[in-house]
């Protein structure tokens, strides 16, 4: 786990990146760096469910398959938890089928891309979920 | 047939067997029981005899007591009249007076005749009993010694001279003046005695000796002959044997004593009258004996009779063998035991004659059945066939099957079920034979085989029989008509819809799994190229982000080839080419394209005699070589990765072991399958595109090996190993050894060698060509210069130090060469250096069959 944080100021608010592949979470993290919010990076789901437990996050971008917890179980923990209501989420997956998306919509995410996405959609995605 | 042969075995009569019969053992009872009665006889005759003797004996003893009894008696009495009379004073007054003589005689038992005579000293009788003698002088007692004895005496025997007679003589001395003597005639003694006491069956003689057994004093057999005679004491008692008496008649005898005088009286049984009555009585014995023998033989032979006889009857009847003729021929005169048992067999004789008509009965169907069939199956205008179910031989065709199908009988009768098979199609057929087969079904289309090579279609109505002791399939084998062929096809053309679709939703979901695993990477390529193109970056971002790029580029385009390279294999749309290989080289060669010169080095363990293998060489290099890489990325922490070959029951096994991060258990099943990746934390950041094994399966069973894995478990590393088949017809190998590594290329060159007649082997390396040329020295070489491993410079050195200059050699290479190698290798001899290309391959055969020629004509 790496945290990078804004240099000097408070953070309010944080967001996980959850993705088992490393190139895909540089790419996330180059894409939405800010000195807005902190981000934090996961290598699998039981880590990221770890760290949204711990931070609250604002905003979860979740990869759907990944080792030991998938991206929609995390999900369903997120959603289930009343703690985090106000928790977001971005799933991105490599599943192109409509069943994956909509069991992930009904999950409860907020919103899906998938892979291969692009950046500034997901930026705008992310600033979106965000403002919200 | 078979009942009828059976009951000529039975009318035969039973084989001869070892053991006596009822009669045999009857003639050896009678034997037995007349022997004892013959040895019974004699011992009867032979006590009698004794019985008879020892009698004999007893009653002569007895009667000699008897004799001397009243022998004594007669003495005593005597002496009782005569001692009072000597002693008489009147008596000597005689000798005075002898006018007063007048004395008489009367006899005195047993004594007879006789008489008493009174005698002086001088031998003058003084008075006599005897009528007219008075006095005078005898010439009798003219100097006899017991006239003067002082007391009494007896005399004998003694010849009266006035009679003449033999005579005892008694005297009594009558004080010393003479003396009184009796004369008493022996002659009648004997036969009065006998008279008296031998009445019997023995005929007893009476014999009275003197003491010394000397003299014959009286006897009652012939007296007047007998008595006075010197018998030399010839007679003895001391055995009960008969001895002759005076006459030579055989006599047995008893003897007593009595004084006066000790005489001896010997009585003699005749012994032939004392035998005459044993005989009487032995006889009486033997008839007894002869009686009993006569009854026993009467009833054995009644028993044998009773038993023997009917048993012979029942036994010859049995032969004969119909019922109730056994009760009949048996009789009513039998034993009860017999008569039972002739009841019996008569009952058993009806059930079997009904049992045996039954049998007939039904084999005769059975014949009529079979003649049928025979009909049925040979003049049928269907091909059919009978094979062995076990062996799979044709057991009998009918002459449809040789028409349609070109063979002959003996043709047909010599192959197998399998030969009619086209060669395709035979493995199913054996899966088939394999599993329980039902009695009855009808299957096809099949396609058979034809003599002429054609192949027809058919239908086969089969079901199991047996035939001549063999378990049999019967066959109909009947050619598709028209309409069924078009309904076949019609059912064909719908199953192959059915596997239509059944692919392409395996392809459907093959199409998106690949689609998937693309879509990672590629989201990293366009992602970041999208960043490059459209923000502002560091130059070290920039290198990041290209770098990142360049490497799921990479992977994507592994992943394409992977994916790729297993949907040829798995659709067979690579050729396999095998040819022999030398395995070790091969591992080597993996392990130098894997081996991290950093890290632990990789072990190799494949003895040193190992042999060749039969392999697409490329393929398992791939195999071994992508077993090795992925030890190498599993282990992370490093630990000893070992590479090793053996041979294993009929193949060789190849295996790859490392320490690394292992396999959980279950995982282990599913390793092996497509874009399966063991789902650990452990390996998150290790990228593979998850084909790799699947791939290395696929190669592995292409070559008719199977792959395995073995994990003890996360961390505890894993175990990958293989099969593959071994080289075995290698001696059988071709003329011409290709050595080239470029598979394309050496099918090419096999090809066109083959076209001119010449046998080819391949070796995809010099380390295998070498150990080919071992086992069998090839006649000329195709030689590639670019070699895995050993190239073909020092290939060739090796050659020609190894089997001299004699082989021809022609190089066929791409690799460029310089004047100076092409000079070195112009001086290893070879015989031409061509470069790989268009139509080379044609140039390379004709020049080495040419050279083939050559060298043959200068062998010629």
């Amino acid at each position: 786990m790496r945290v990078r944080t804004p240099p000097g100021l408070l953070v309010l608010r944080t967001v996980v990146i959850a993705d088992d592949e490393s190139s895909m979470r540089l790419l996330v993290h180059a894409t939405i760096e800010s000195d807005d919010y902190c981000v934090v990076e996961a290598a699998d789901g039981a880590e990221a469910w770890a760290l949204v437990q711990k931070h609250k996050p604002a905003l979860v971008l979740l990869d759907v398959q990944m080792p030991g917890r998938s991206g929609l179980e995390v999900l369903r923990l997120i959603k289930a938890d009343p703690s985090l209501a106000a928790t977001k989420v971005i799933l991105l997956t490599a599943k192109a089928q409509e069943s994956d998306i909509e069991s992930g919509l009904i999950a409860g995410a907020d919103f899906y891309l998938t892979k291969p996405f692009s950046p500034l959609d997901l930026l705008t995605r992310v600033e979106e979920a965000l403002r919200l | 047939m078979v009942v009828q042969q059976r009951e000529r075995e039975l009318r035969r009569g039973p084989p001869r067997r070892p053991g006596w019969s009822l009669r045999n053992y009857m003639a050896l009872f009678m034997g037995v029981l007349l022997t004892v009665a013959v040895v019974a006889g004699f011992a009867v005759r032979w006590m009698a005899e004794g019985d008879a003797r020892q009698s004999a004996s007893a009653d002569a003893g007895y009667a000699a007591q008897r004799a001397a009894n009243q022998l004594k008696a007669g003495f005593d009495a005597i002496s009782a009249l005569s001692t009072p009379l000597a002693a008489d004073p009147g008596v000597a007054q005689l000798f005075v007076d002898p006018s007063k003589c007048g004395i008489g005689y009367a006899p005195v038992a047993p004594f007879g005749t006789g008489h008493i005579d009174i005698v002086g000293l001088d031998g003058t009788v003084v008075c006599s009993s005897r009528k007219g003698v008075s006095s005078g002088t005898f010439p009798l007692y003219q100097g006899q010694s017991w006239l003067q004895a002082p007391q009494p005496t007896v005399v004998a025997p003694v010849v009266d001279p006035a009679s003449g007679n033999q005579v005892v003589v008694i005297s009594y001395p009558i004080s010393g003046q003479g003396a009184l003597v009796w004369f008493l005639d022996l002659a009648p003694l004997g036969p009065k005695l006998a008279a008296e006491l031998g009445s019997g069956v023995h005929q007893l003689e009476f014999l009275v000796t003197s003491s010394d057994g000397e003299t014959v004093i009286l006897r009652s057999i012939d007296p007047a002959r007998s008595v006075g005679r010197n018998i030399n004491g010839q007679i003895s008692t001391s055995s009960s044997a008969g001895q002759p008496d005076l006459n030579g008649t055989q006599r047995i005898y008893g003897r007593s004593t009595f004084d006066p005088g000790g005489w001896r009286v010997y009585v003699g049984a005749d012994e032939a009258a004392a035998l005459s009555a044993a005989d009487q009585l032995s006889n009486r014995g033997l008839g007894i004996i002869a009686g009993g023998v006569a009854i026993m033989l009467m009833v054995t032979s009644v028993v044998y009779r009773r038993i023997s006889e009917p048993v012979r009857r029942l036994s010859l009847v049995i032969r004969g063998a119909t019922a109730g003729d056994a009760v009949k021929a048996v009789g009513s005169t039998g034993a009860a035991e017999v008569t039972n048992l002739a009841w019996d067999f008569d009952r058993l004789m009806t059930t079997v004659k009904n049992e045996l008509a039954d049998r007939l009965t039904r084999e005769q169907k059975a014949l009529i059945s079979e003649r049928n069939y025979r009909l049925l199956f040979e003049g049928h205008p269907q091909p059919m066939w009978l094979y062995d179910v076990k062996t799979l031989c044709f057991l009998k065709v009918n002459d449809a099957a040789i028409q349609r199908y070109g063979y002959s009988r003996e043709e047909f009768l010599a192959m197998k079920i399998t030969d009619i098979r086209p060669p395709q199609d035979v493995p199913k057929f054996l899966e088939l034979m394999s599993a329980p087969q039902p009695h009855f079904d009808r299957t096809g289309p099949w396609r058979l085989l034809l003599k002429d090579g054609s192949t027809n279609q058919v239908l086969m109505t089969s079901h199991t029989t047996t035939f001549d002791d063999h378990e049999a399939r019967f066959v109909l084998a009947e050619d598709l008509t028209e309409s069924q062929q078009l309904e076949l096809e019609l059912h064909q053309s719908q199953a192959r819809a059915e596997a239509n679709a059944e692919l392409s939703k395996a392809k459907d979901e093959m199409v998106s799994m690949v689609s998937h695993e693309m879509r990672t990477p590629l989201a990293s390529i366009v992602g970041f190229a999208e960043l490059l193109v459209t923000r502002k970056v560091t130059p070290e971002q920039r290198n990041d982000y290209l770098g990142i790029m360049l490497q799921e580029g990479r992977r994507l385009t592994a992943l394409i080839n992977d994916f790729l390279d297993l949907r040829r294999i798995e659709g067979g749309h690579i050729t396999m080419r095998f040819a022999p290989a030398d395995i070790k080289a091969l591992i080597k060669r993996s392990v130098a394209l894997i081996a991290d010169p950093t890290g632990t080095p990789i072990q190799v363990r494949v003895p040193e005699d190992m042999p060749l293998v039969r392999i697409d060489g490329d393929s398992i290099f791939r195999v071994v070589a992508n077993l090795l890489s992925n030890a190498h990325k599993y282990s992370p922490n490093g630990g000893a990765i070992v590479v090793g070959a053996g041979v294993v029951a009929d193949m060789v096994e190849v295996y790859v072991q490392d320490e690394g991060l292992g396999i959980p258990p279950d995982a282990l099943s599913h390793v092996f399958r497509r874009f399966f990746r063991v789902d650990n934390p452990d390996r998150s950041g290790i990228k593979g595109t998850g084909l790799g094994l699947s791939i290395c399966k696929n190669i592995v069973e292409a070559h008719g090996g199977t792959i395995s894995v073995r994990s003890d478990g996360l961390g505890k590393g894993s175990l990958f190993a293989f099969t593959i088949p071994l080289a075995r017809d290698v001696s059988q190998m071709g003329e011409v050894l290709v050595v080239e590594d470029d598979s394309g290329f050496a099918h090419l060159l096999q090809a066109e060698l083959t076209g001119l007649g010449v046998s080819s082997i391949w070796a995809a390396d010099a380390e295998t060509a070498e150990r080919l040329m071992i086992k069998k020295k090839a006649r000329a070489v195709v030689l590639d210069l670019l070699l895995p491993g050993l190239q073909g410079e020092a290939f060739l050195h090796r050659l020609r130090s190894k089997h001299g200059a004699g082989i021809p050699v022609v190089v066929v290479t791409l690799k460029d060469l310089d004047p100076a190698a092409t000079l070195l290798l112009h001086k290893a001899g070879v015989t031409a250096i061509l470069r790989k290309g268009p139509g080379m391959a044609e140039t390379a055969a004709n020049m080495i069959a040419k050279s083939l020629t050559a060298e043959q004509v200068v062998i010629g």
